[in-house]
C-alpha cells in the first residue's frame, strides 16, 4: 500500500467569535488565505492537487455554497483542483483528511488539501434555519442534546470534580501562553489580513494571566448545580486550517518538508448523551488498526472540547498527561468547529517530529455521540 | 436660514460628554474636545475616554449606542483648526472666568466666520464672560445652560445679550428645541438664571429647616415629594444624586453673585455635617453614599439614613406621614394647614421657596410661565412654582404670610385673589406681571391637548379615553384612565372612533395622550379578579374584541397614527404595531412583555411582529431566522430603551418618524395623518411561510438548554412553549402559508391555556401587589 503523508500544516490565528480579530473577515476569505499561504510556505505546485476537502460544521451563510469550490478560486488555485465541503461537525476537517487518505489509497490522486473553516461569528452554531425533525426530537431526544450538557453528564458518569476540570484548563492556557512565548506556532500560522486593512498575526483566545482561582470562581454555564464553566468548555472561535495530504512520492517529487505517515484512522459511535467519551472508542479501533499499543504514542493531541470529557478520556484510556497538547488545547486556542480536526492533525504531525517521537494520536469527540482519531507515525 | 450641521464641545467631563451625546442622538456629528492626554499615545485619550464612558453609561446617555459613532474625539492643543467646519462651539470647561476667557480667544482664531460659541455655565453672567472680549466675538455668544443628564433633562436656559443677532438666538432656540428636543426658556442675565436659582435656595432651605426642626430626612423627603408633585427623592436623594461636594462650589457662587439683599444670603451656611460627609468620602451615589447609604459590609442592601443631629446612619424609615397621605396628590394646602411636626416642616421650606420664587418677578424674569417651565424641566417638578399656588390658594398663602409677618412679593399681592392661569373664552391666560392676563399661545408646530381642551368639549368621552377634534378633520383618541391601562372602556372607544370616521367627515385619527406614559398595556388587574372568580370566559372575550377591534383599526379606510412618549407596553406596544404609522417622542420605551406575568401578547403583537420579520429584506433567508429573533424579543420580554432602539426592534418602521422635542408630538402626528389621508389605502393581509414543529422543537429545546442551566424558570419554560407554538405557525410545515387570522387564532388558544395556568395567575398577582415580575 503507498504511503500516505502529511507534507504541510498551517492554520489562520484562532480568534473569540463577536469580540475578536476575525469577526469582520468572512470565512471563506479566511480560508483561503490559509490555503494560499500554505501553498506559498511548502511550494506545492497548483494543478497537481486534486482537490481541496473542507471540513465545515455549519456550512452555510458566508461559508455555504460548497465553500470549498469557492476556496479554489479565492486561493488562486487552478479551475482543475476540485473542491468538496464535508460536514462531520467537529470531525469534519479530520473526516477531509481521512477522506483524503481514502482517495490516496484508491488511485483517485496523489494529493489534496485538506482544510477546516468556522467562523462561529457569522455563522451562528446550529445554523441560520434549525429545523428538527419533530417525532426524532420526541423519541430520542438525546439526538439534539446540547454540547454542554453532554459535558456535564461525562462529569458526572465519570466522576471529573470541578477542581480537576480547571487545573486542566489553566494547565492549557499555560501551555499555550508558554507555547506562544517561545514563538511555536510562528510556523504554523498564516497572518491573515481583515477587511480594514489590518493584519492578524497572533491567536487571540490564550489567556496567559489566567488562575486557578479566577476559573474557581467562575458559574457553571450548563446546569444550575453543574461543574462545567464557560473557563473550563473551548470558546466559540473564528479560524480556518489547512494540511496538505499526499503520497510520499509526490512530497519527494515536489520537494515537500513531510511531517509525518498516516498509519491508521477510525470513526466510532457512543451514546449522545455523552459524546465527549466519544475518542475512547475511536482511539482503540485506531490503534488496533495500526497494530501498536497505546504505550506506544509519543505525542497525543487530544481535542478539549471540555476539560471534563478530555479528563474522562485520559482517564478511560490511561494517557499519558505529558504527552497531551504540549503546546496547549482547545480550551486555550480555540475550537473553531469545522477547523479543528486538521489543526490537531496538523499539530500532531509537527509535534512528532519535534519531539523526534515515532508514533501520535489525533483524536477528537463529535456531537451526536462520536470519535475520530488518526494515528501517525514518524518518517525516516 | 442657515442650519446647524457640524458642533464643538470642548469640555469632555459629565456636562460636555453628556451634550455631545444629545447631539448625536439627534443625527448631528460632534467634536468633542478636552485637554490632550500627555505622556499618552493617543493624544486624544481623555475625550475619547470619555466617549466609552457614554457608551457605558446608565441610565444611557446615547439613544443607540452606535450614535457614538458621530462623536469625534479631540484635542485643545492639536485640533482647534477642525473648529472651522462647525456651525456652533459650546464650552463646558471648569467654572473660571480667566481659563474660559482664554479659550475663547482660541476659539475665536479658529472658528468659523458667524458661528455662535456658547457657555454651559451654571453659575457665571454671560456679561462677566464677555468683558473685554472683541465685538465680533461678543455678537455670536450665547450661555446655553443644560441640565444633567443632558439627554433627559428637558430643560435648556438660553441667556442672549442685546449685542446678538435674534437670528443667531433663533438659530440654536430652534436646534436645541427641534434637533434635541429641549424646553427652551429665555432667561436674563442674571445668577443662577431661573431654575437653580429657585432650586438652589429650595434645597438649601430644605436642608438647613430639616437641621433646625429636627425632622428626619426620610419625612423630609416625603412630605416635601409627592403632595407638591415634586419627584419622590424630594430633597435629601436629590442631593445624593447630584452630589454633595458640588453644593459648597454652588452655594458659595449664588452667595457671591447674588444682590446683598437677596434672601439667599439669609440660609446660606455649609452646615458641619455635610462637610464632615463630604470630607470622609460620602459625596453621595457616585462615593461611599451620602443621606442616604447601603450598610456597608452588609451582603444584603439595606437602605440606611443619616439622622442629622447625630451624623449616625440607622435602617431606613418608611414614613408613614399622616397628612402626606391625606392630601394625596393635589391638595399641597392641606399639607401646609397642618399642624403636625411634617407640616410646619413643609410650610417652612414651601413658604419660602414660593415667596423666594415670586419675588423673582419682574426683575429676574417678567415672564410667570417661564419660571414654572423651568422648574417643570430642569427639577422635574410636576408644577411650577405659581401653579403650586393656584392650587394652594393664593389669597390663602398670602394671608398666612401675613400672619407671620413676612413680606408678600407684589406679584402675589397683584393676582390677589385670583389664579396665575385660567380658562377664558376658549383660551388658556397666564397672569402677566403688569397685572392682565395674557393668552398663552403655543408655539408654532407645538399643539397641546391642552389647549383644544380649553376651547372644547370632548367628540366622545367614557371614563377611559376620550375623543378630540383636532381640527382639519383629524380625531385624537385619548386615554385618561389610570396609567392609561387598556380595558373594555378603551377598546370601545377606538371601534366608537372608529365607526365615528367612517361615518362623517373626519379622515384620520391620532392616538396620542399628554401622559408621562403612552400606555403600560392592558389592565391585567381585570385579569386577576377573573381569575380569582374563575370568569375565564370573560378573559377568552376581552382577547378576541382586543384582537377585533385592532384588526378593524389596522385594515380601516382610513389612516391610524400612534403617538407614544414614555411607556408603550404590551397592549400599547400592539397598537403601535397595528397603526399605519406611529410618530414616536425620541423618549419612548415599548416592548411586548407579557411573558413576564406569564402570558403571550395576544391582541394580534405576536402576529404583527412575525409578519413584520418575515418579510423584512435584512432578516437572513429561511424559515427560522425571523422566527428565532421575534421568539428572543418576546419571550426575553425585551424592552426598547428609545425610539431609536424600538426602530432596530422593528416595533416602529424605518418610515415612521421620531420627535426629538415632548410637545412637538402630536403636531407631528397629525402631520404624519394628514399627509396619508390623502390616496389613503389600507393594509392587505399577507400570509407568511413558517416552519412549523420542526422549528418549535428548536426553540423548545434551546429554553430547555436555559432551564437547566438555571437561567429559565419552570413556568418560563411553559410560557416559551406556547409562545414557540404560535411563533412557528402551530401545525404548519415550510410548503404553506400562515395567514394573520390562523396566527391570531393560535394566540387566543395560547392565551386561553395560558390564563388559566396556576403560576401564570400567580405572576400576574406578584406583580400587581409588588410591580415586580415574579420568576416563578
Amino acid at each position: 500500500m503507498v504511503d500516505i503523508v502529511i507534507a504541510g500544516y498551517a492554520r489562520s490565528p484562532f480568534h473569540f467569535a463577536n469580540k475578536g480579530a476575525l469577526a469582520k473577515v468572512r470565512p471563506d476569505d479566511l480560508v483561503a488565505q490559509v490555503i494560499k499561504g500554505l501553498v506559498h510556505k511548502t511550494g506545492i505546485e497548483g494543478k497537481a492537487i486534486e482537490a481541496v476537502f473542507m471540513g465545515c460544521a455549519f456550512p452555510e451563510g458566508e461559508q455555504g455554497l460548497n465553500v470549498a469550490r469557492l476556496a479554489v478560486f479565492l486561493a488562486d488555485l487552478p479551475q482543475s483542483v476540485g473542491g468538496a465541503t464535508i460536514n462531520h461537525f467537529c470531525g469534519s476537517s479530520m473526516q477531509a483528511i481521512h477522506m483524503a487518505a481514502g482517495a490516496i489509497s484508491m488511485g483517485a490522486g496523489d494529493a489534496y488539501i485538506c482544510a477546516g473553516i468556522e467562523s462561529m461569528t457569522r455563522v451562528p452554531m446550529m445554523g441560520f434555519n434549525p429545523l428538527l425533525n419533530p417525532s426524532l426530537a420526541k423519541e430520542y431526544p438525546a439526538a439534539y442534546i446540547s454540547m454542554g450538557e453532554t459535558a456535564e453528564n461525562v462529569a458526572d458518569k465519570y466522576a471529573i470534580s470541578r477542581k480537576d476540570q480547571d487545573q486542566f484548563s489553566l494547565n492549557s492556557h499555560l501551555k499555550a501562553a508558554e507555547a506562544q512565548g517561545k514563538g511555536n506556532f510562528k510556523d504554523e500560522i498564516i497572518p491573515v489580513k481583515t477587511p480594514a486593512g489590518d493584519m492578524v498575526d497572533q491567536d487571540g483566545c490564550i489567556r496567559e494571566n489566567s488562575t486557578i482561582e479566577g476559573l474557581a470562581e467562575l458559574s457553571p454555564a450548563f446546569k444550575e448545580e453543574g461543574n462545567v464553566t464557560a473557563g473550563s468548555s473551548s470558546p466559540l472561535t473564528d479560524g480556518a486550517t489547512a494540511v496538505i495530504v499526499c503520497t510520499s512520492d509526490f512530497a519527494k517529487t515536489q520537494g515537500l518538508d513531510v511531517l509525518a505517515k498516516i498509519r491508521s484512522i477510525a470513526v466510532a459511535g457512543c451514546a449522545p448523551e455523552i459524546m465527549g467519551i466519544g475518542p475512547v472508542a475511536a482511539t482503540n479501533k485506531a490503534i488496533a488498526r495500526a497494530g501498536i499499543s497505546l504505550s506506544d504514542l509519543d505525542v497525543i493531541e487530544l481535542n478539549e472540547a471540555f476539560a471534563s470529557q478530555a479528563l474522562a478520556c485520559m482517564a478511560d484510556l490511561k494517557l499519558d498527561e505529558s504527552k497531551i497538547n504540549l503546546d496547549g488545547g482547545a480550551i486555550a486556542i480555540g475550537h473553531p468547529l469545522g477547523a479543528t480536526g486538521a489543526r490537531i492533525t496538523g499539530k500532531a504531525a509537527q509535534l512528532l517530529k519535534r519531539e523526534k517521537g515515532k508514533f501520535a494520536l489525533a483524536t477528537q469527540c463529535i456531537g451526536g455521540g462520536q470519535g475520530i482519531a488518526t494515528i501517525l507515525e514518524a518518517v525516516e | 436660514m442657515k442650519g446647524i450641521d457640524k458642533v464643538a464641545v470642548i469640555g469632555a467631563g459629565v456636562m460636555g460628554a453628556g451634550i455631545a451625546a444629545q447631539i448625536a442622538n439627534a443625527g448631528v456629528s460632534v467634536l468633542l474636545f478636552d485637554r490632550p492626554s500627555e505622556g499618552k499615545e493617543d493624544r486624544n485619550q481623555i475625550a475619547k475616554d470619555a466617549i466609552g464612558k457614554l457608551i457605558k453609561s446608565n441610565p444611557a446617555a446615547l439613544m443607540n449606542k452606535r450614535n457614538a459613532k458621530r462623536i469625534i474625539s479631540a484635542n485643545t492643543e492639536d485640533d482647534l483648526r477642525l473648529l472651522a467646519d462647525c456651525d456652533w462651539v459650546i464650552e463646558a470647561i471648569i467654572e473660571d472666568v480667566g481659563i474660559k476667557q482664554t479659550l475663547y480667544k482660541k476659539i475665536d482664531k479658529f472658528r468659523k466666520k458667524g458661528a455662535v460659541v456658547s457657555s454651559n455655565t451654571s453659575t457665571l453672567c454671560r456679561e462677566q464672560l464677555v468683558a473685554g472680549l472683541p465685538e465680533n466675538f461678543r455678537r455670536d455668544f450665547l450661555i446655553t445652560h443644560f441640565f444633567n443628564p443632558p439627554r433627559y433633562m428637558r430643560l435648556l436656559e438660553l441667556v442672549s445679550g442685546s449685542e446678538v443677532s435674534d437670528e443667531q438666538c433663533k438659530l440654536i432656540e430652534r436646534f436645541c428645541d427641534r434637533s434635541l428636543g429641549k424646553g427652551v426658556v429665555h432667561c436674563k442675565d442674571t445668577p443662577g438664571f431661573l431654575a437653580n436659582r429657585i432650586g438652589i435656595f429650595w434645597l438649601q432651605c430644605a436642608v438647613v429647616e430639616a437641621i433646625k426642626q429636627n425632622v428626619s430626612i426620610e419625612v423630609a423627603d416625603a412630605v416635601i415629594g409627592r403632595p407638591f408633585g415634586i419627584p419622590k427623592t424630594g430633597v435629601f436623594a436629590l442631593l445624593d444624586m447630584v452630589g454633595l461636594d458640588l453644593m459648597p462650589h454652588v452655594l458659595s457662587s449664588m452667595s457671591e453673585s447674588l444682590p446683598p439683599e437677596d434672601p439667599f444670603h439669609g440660609i446660606y451656611q455649609e452646615p458641619e455635617l455635610i462637610k464632615t460627609l463630604i470630607a470622609d468620602g460620602y459625596t453621595g451615589r457616585k462615593g461611599k453614599g451620602g443621606f442616604y447609604r447601603l450598610r456597608p459590609d452588609s451582603p444584603d442592601k439595606i437602605k440606611e439614613a443619616i439622622d442629622l443631629n447625630t451624623g449616625d446612619y440607622a435602617k431606613a424609615e418608611r414614613p408613614s406621614v399622616d397628612i402626606v397621605k391625606k392630601a394625596g396628590r393635589k391638595n399641597p394646602r392641606k399639607v401646609l394647614e397642618d399642624d403636625s411636626s411634617a407640616g410646619r416642616y413643609a410650610w417652612s421650606v414651601m413658604s419660602k421657596t414660593l415667596t423666594y420664587a415670586a419675588s423673582l418677578v419682574p426683575d429676574v424674569s417678567d415672564n410667570i410661565e417661564a419660571v414654572d417651565e423651568a422648574m417643570k424641566l430642569g427639577y422635574n417638578w410636576k408644577y411650577g412654582p405659581f401653579e403650586l399656588l393656584d392650587q394652594i390658594g393664593v389669597e390663602w398663602f398670602c394671608a398666612k404670610l401675613r400672619s407671620e409677618k413676612t413680606d408678600v412679593p407684589l406679584v402675589l399681592k397683584s393676582v390677589g385673589k385670583g389664579k396665575f392661569y385660567r380658562k377664558s373664552k376658549g383660551f388658556r391666560e397666564v397672569f402677566g406681571h403688569e397685572g392682565q392676563y395674557l393668552k398663552r399661545y403655543p408655539n408654532a408646530g407645538v399643539l397641546k391637548l391642552d389647549d383644544i381642551k380649553a376651547r372644547s368639549k370632548p367628540v366622545m368621552r367614557n371614563p377611559s379615553a376620550s375623543l378630540w377634534d383636532l381640527d382639519d378633520d383629524v380625531l385624537c383618541l385619548e386615554f385618561h384612565s389610570k396609567m392609561n391601562s387598556l380595558n373594555l372602556w378603551t377598546l370601545s372607544m377606538m371601534d366608537r372612533a372608529r365607526e365615528k370616521i367612517e361615518t362623517s367627515e373626519y379622515k384620520a385619527l391620532v392616538v396620542y395622550n399628554d401622559g408621562t406614559n403612552f400606555s403600560v398595556g392592558a389592565n391585567i388587574g381585570l385579569m386577576s379578579v377573573a381569575a380569582r372568580l374563575w370568569a375565564y370566559p370573560f378573559i377568552d372575550y376581552m382577547v378576541r374584541r382586543g384582537q377585533e377591534t385592532y384588526k378593524a383599526l389596522k385594515f380601516a379606510p382610513f389612516p391610524i397614527v400612534s403617538a407614544p412618549s414614555g411607556l408603550a407596553l404590551g397592549g400599547a406596544c400592539e397598537l403601535l404595531l397595528h397603526s399605519d404609522a406611529v410618530q414616536a417622542h425620541a423618549e419612548t420605551y415599548t416592548g411586548l412583555v407579557e411573558v413576564g406575568v406569564g402570558i403571550i401578547p395576544g391582541w394580534g403583537g405576536c402576529k404583527e411582529m412575525m409578519c413584520r420579520w418575515s418579510l423584512a429584506s435584512d432578516t437572513p433567508r429561511g424559515p427560522m431566522p425571523a422566527v428565532s429573533k421575534v421568539f428572543e424579543l418576546i419571550g426575553l420580554a425585551e424592552v426598547a430603551k428609545s425610539a431609536e432602539e424600538a426602530r432596530d426592534m422593528k416595533i416602529i418602521r424605518a418610515e415612521d418618524g421620531i420627535t426629538m422635542n415632548r410637545d412637538r408630538v402630536l403636531a407631528d402626528a397629525k402631520e404624519r395623518a394628514l399627509e396619508l389621508v390623502s390616496g389613503y389605502r389600507p393594509p392587505t393581509a399577507v400570509e407568511i411561510t413558517l416552519p412549523g414543529e420542526s422549528g418549535k422543537v428548536a426553540l423548545d429545546l434551546a429554553v430547555e438548554g436555559f432551564r437547566k442551566s438555571g437561567k429559565a424558570t419552570p413556568h418560563d419554560v411553559v410560557v416559551s412553549a406556547a409562545l414557540s407554538t404560535i411563533l412557528s405557525g402551530g401545525n404548519t410545515d415550510m410548503t404553506g402559508k400562515v395567514s394573520e387570522d390562523k396566527l391570531l387564532q393560535l394566540e387566543r388558544e395560547a392565551f386561553h391555556t395560558l390564563c388559566r395556568h396556576p403560576d401564570t395567575v400567580e405572576r400576574v398577582h406578584h406583580m400587581l401587589k409588588t410591580g415586580q415580575p415574579l420568576r416563578n
